[in-house]
């Protein structure tokens, strides 16, 4: 049935017929694991940084459809600002669980 | 047990009434009733995000605690230096002999940047130990610089984190201190 209905939409979308998360189905309570393709728990996920305008680090992640994002604080809860590249610029690779379906297209 | 049984029902009753009561936007009205239940990730840092994964979107948050702390299974913490060993008392001048030991550390380290952040003990006014801490990083932070480190922050947190006890003088030894924080 999600199988159905994800290929569907997705042969509608890109004329593909493969589909890596593209989760049109509904999910329960728990958000825990990550369903599509590469399948795996979210502790897994590999990050790079990504500063923000006022120069502060967070992590970044492209795990293929979805992105995270989060502050990264030093040992008081302060942002760490640590300088490692110019504002709005990335570093490291974070796009581990992209593919070429859905690596930079979405 | 009877009472266990009706308490139990009460509690499943009570439950429903909340999440009816909560359903009130069509976001609560799906599988999940409403209901996101996180995962753990850690940062390279090693410290806790909450991570969600609601199948096209992705959602993650610092963890936490209820003062602002964040929770970490390891620190980024790589050196603490004891003042004593630094400073005179009342004093933020570094001795020649110390500025070579710190240069030569941080030399070593080699870390992207650092946050250096001052302590002391509880002896004098919070006000004069917050100055006095601000006082001794700033030393830490000029060295440091002058090997060719990069600071990220610098702060004065003077006797409000202490790490041991302030009676005895032991535990107030070990709260005169400069904490280096190494970003990688």
């Amino acid at each position: 049935m999600n199988i159905i209905k994800c290929t569907l939409a997705l042969g509608a979308a890109l004329g593909l017929a493969a589909c890596e998360d593209f989760s049109v189905r509904e999910l329960g309570p728990d958000k825990t694991v990550d369903r599509g393709i590469d399948k795996k728990d979210l502790s897994q996920l590999q990050a790079g940084i990504w500063v923000d305008p006022n120069g502060c680090d967070h992590w970044i992640i492209d795990d293929g459809v979805e992105g995270y994002l989060s502050a990264r604080l030093d040992p008081y809860g302060k942002p760490v600002c640590s300088g490692v590249a110019p504002p709005t610029q990335t570093v490291g690779d974070f796009k581990g669980g992209a593919t070429g379906i859905f690596g930079d297209p979405i | 047990m009877r009472l266990v049984t009706v308490f139990g029902a009460a509690a499943i009753a009570l439950t429903a009434l909340t999440q009816s009561a909560a359903a009130q936007t069509p976001s609560q009205q799906g599988r999940d009733g409403g209901q996101y239940i996180p995962t753990i990730w850690v940062d390279p840092d090693g410290c806790e995000h909450w991570v969600m994964d609601d199948g096209v979107e992705g959602y993650m948050t610092p963890h936490v605690n209820r003062k602002g702390i964040p929770v970490c299974r390891r620190g980024n913490m790589c050196g603490v230096m004891n003042s004593d060993q630094f400073f005179a008392t009342n004093s933020a001048r570094i001795s020649s002999h110390g500025k070579q030991r710190l240069a030569q550390f941080f030399q070593e380290t080699n870390a992207t940047s650092y946050i250096i952040t001052g302590h002391t003990d509880s002896r004098a006014s919070d006000a004069y130990n917050l100055n006095l801490s601000l006082r001794r990083a700033n030393a830490v932070a000029a060295v440091a610089q002058a090997s060719g480190a990069r600071i990220a922050d610098v702060r004065g947190y003077g006797e409000r984190l202490p790490v041991a006890s302030n009676g005895t003088s032991a535990g107030m030894a070990k709260n005169r201190r400069v904490e280096i924080i190494c970003i990688r």
